[in-house]
């Protein structure tokens, strides 16, 4: 049965053809196009027009915003990492050392499988500043509640609180999956010399984690870099939140694009978002390897 | 006892510890202490954690004029149950949903089927330019995803002899008002295959080779005896893939803002905010958000295992 129609020489080449066909068409094709693309002015209606490198210094040199939205990213990943690592790992601690541990994951994984449209939707009741469930909370506790959506300067601390919530799942896993492969002796050794809880996770958890912690914030800090979708709906009808104040540079190449209509500029801000994202990776990559992260 | 020395003197460490006398136990009041603590902390976060889903079922439930109400009603006096039914003839929420299942299990199936066949043959065949394009597989996963938005969009407009296009993709719209607009692009995953790689080196090549003396065509081999033996790896992508794809909304948005027939659900209900925008019709748009995260939600409390299992497979081994 099936046999002689593929010799094994030819096999590898067969089931490697979609790949390849694939790869041409929506990967090398369109980087090559992209490229080409941020050299020109093009409104996708008339041809293209060649102008050289005159996006990229349009952006370094003379585009006010586009550095703020750097800026505001950079922020965004970095806030989110700094909020949601640690909580993360703290999670993690505590439910893999409880009785129950199934009942916790479904619900702090709830949030991971539920689609960003009815996230933001949910949070922006949530946030609204005066009946939201928050400031509803907060009154209780005889605090003032803030526009938590619509102040500038809380905008993209909002939508960083948001992302932490949606995140907190996936890394609390990661976390979990690493702490299973500590070796108990060490707790118990420790405990039985006397060392607190407290110590335990400080002097045992946290260092053996360290690969862990490594992947999850180089991961997270990418994703957190290239992530706008939250944005865009959690400020619909804004160009980016109040002020732009959450305004990130995937955003602004997105409304840049499909919006205004400006290819060429688009283009050549997503090329150095990415050459951005590139060099932290890089930076974070040579980091996990003196952590001893092995990376595929 | 520096925190350093721990990793590498652990053994030592365990044996000094035993040795030590008297062993000093953690005193009572810690231990209940901290179980009492964890408690409390793990009940904290799972209270944030789905408090905001409560408040949009609460949400649903209002009637127009506690909405109106000044100040607003939270709680629900005479809860709006019928509005989890009239979303479905207010909005094409059944459209909707049969666009979200179709286009994500047809990408599934996809990633699925083009990671088995990629990660075979990098895995089981000696080859000429293999290793570079295994190398090839791992750079194109440090591309973002916002780099392909624009040029994508436009290859689909511009694909050559497709949707009344001519040879030079002129004349008609291409892919775009497709379904083929939503899933081709989706059809490889660079990660799917690396991690198909994995699964089938494990496969011994004298498992491969016995059914190949035994008259077994390459097909075959790949088929009914490698594919069967990596069930889990596929169910674990498969799972993967459906709940990332399931929750997609920038390119569904961006190619089908024009072709209301082509919406998943998330994309439509984001898209028919306008609607909604007058406060007394809020409740129906929370309703609709309910009902679009009900399926999804249930699917996962039945698959949960295996679903976790395929979030911390790429991560850290070892």
């Amino acid at each position: 049965m099936l046999s002689g129609l593929l010799t094994k020489k030819a096999a590898p080449w067969v089931f490697l053809l979609p790949i390849v066909l694939f790869a041409l068409v929506f990967f090398v094709l369109p980087v090559l196009f992209a490229a080409y693309i941020s050299l020109t002015t093009w409104d996708s209606l008339s041809p293209p027009r060649w102008v050289g490198l005159r996006n990229y210094g349009f952006l370094f040199l003379t585009d006010p915003v586009f550095w703020r939205t750097v800026w505001q990213t950079l922020y965004f990943a970095t806030g989110s990492l700094v909020i949601g690592v640690p909580l993360a790992l703290v999670v993690a601690f505590a439910f893999s050392r409880s009785r129950s541990p199934g009942v916790w994951r479904t619900l702090y994984t709830l949030p991971m499988v539920t689609n960003i449209v009815a996230v933001a939707l949910i949070f922006s009741f949530v946030f609204r500043e005066t009946d939201g469930a928050l400031n509803r909370f907060l009154g209780l506790l005889g605090l003032p509640g803030p526009g938590w959506l619509t102040d500038p300067s809380l905008a993209m601390l909002s939508a960083i609180l948001v992302f932490v919530w949606m995140e907190l799942g996936r890394n609390m896993l990661l976390f979990a999956a690493g702490l299973q492969q500590i070796d108990p002796s060490y707790y118990e050794a420790a405990s039985l010399d006397g060392a607190s809880t407290w110590h335990l996770f400080r002097h045992i958890t946290v260092p053996l984690l360290r690969p862990t912690i490594l992947f999850v914030v180089v991961t997270g800090f990418i994703s957190g870099m290239s992530y706008f979708t939250l944005m865009l709906v959690l400020f619909p009808g804004t160009q980016g939140g109040p002020s732009r104040a959450a305004l990130t540079t995937g955003q602004y190449m997105y409304q840049m694009a499909f919006e205004d209509l400006r290819m060429g500029r688009a283009s050549a801000v997503a090329y150095v978002l990415f050459a951005l994202v590139l060099v932290a990776t890089l930076v974070q990559l040579r980091l996990m390897r003196r952590g001893g992260v092995e990376v595929h | 006892m520096p925190d350093s020395a721990i990793p590498a003197t652990a053994p030592a460490f365990a044996a000094a510890a035993e040795a030590a006398i008297p062993p000093r136990r953690r005193p009572r009041w810690d231990r209940l202490g901290w179980s009492a603590l964890t408690f409390a902390l793990l009940a904290l976060g799972a209270a944030v954690m789905v408090v905001p889903f409560l408040d949009m079922v609460l949400g649903a439930l209002r009637t127009p004029a506690e909405r109106l109400a000044r100040p607003p009603v939270y709680w629900p006096r005479d809860p709006q149950w019928g509005n989890f039914v009239k979303v479905f003839s207010d909005m094409p929420l059944a459209r909707w949903f049969a666009n979200s299942a179709g286009v994500t299990l047809a990408i599934t199936a996809l990633q699925v089927l083009t990671s088995a066949m990629a990660g075979f043959a990098l895995a089981k065949y000696r080859f000429p330019g293999r290793d570079g394009l295994f190398r090839f597989t791992l750079g194109a996963q440090m591309f973002p995803f916002f780099i392909f938005l624009i040029p994508w969009f436009f290859i689909l407009r511009y694909f050559p002899l497709m949707g009344g296009n001519d040879w030079a993709g002129q004349g008609g719209s291409g892919f775009l008002g497709t379904y083929a607009a939503l899933i081709l692009p989706f059809a490889v995953t660079w990660y799917g295959i690396f991690l198909m790689r994995q699964f089938f080196m494990a496969i011994p090549d004298e498992l491969l080779d016995a059914a190949r003396m035994d008259g077994a065509g390459e097909l075959y081999v790949f088929f009914r005896i490698a594919l069967p033996l990596v069930g889990g790896g596929l169910a674990t992508l498969a799972l993967f893939v459906f709940f990332y794809h399931w929750n997609e909304v920038l390119w569904t948005m961006t190619v089908t803002r024009t072709a209301p027939d082509l919406q998943t659900l998330p994309v439509g209900i984001y898209l028919m905010r306008g609607t909604y925008e007058n406060e007394a019709t809020k409740s129906l748009q929370q309703a609709a958000v309910v009902v679009s995260t009900l399926p999804v939600v249930i699917v996962f409390l039945a698959l949960q295992r295996y679903y976790v299992a395929s979030v911390t497979s790429g991560s850290v081994k070892g």
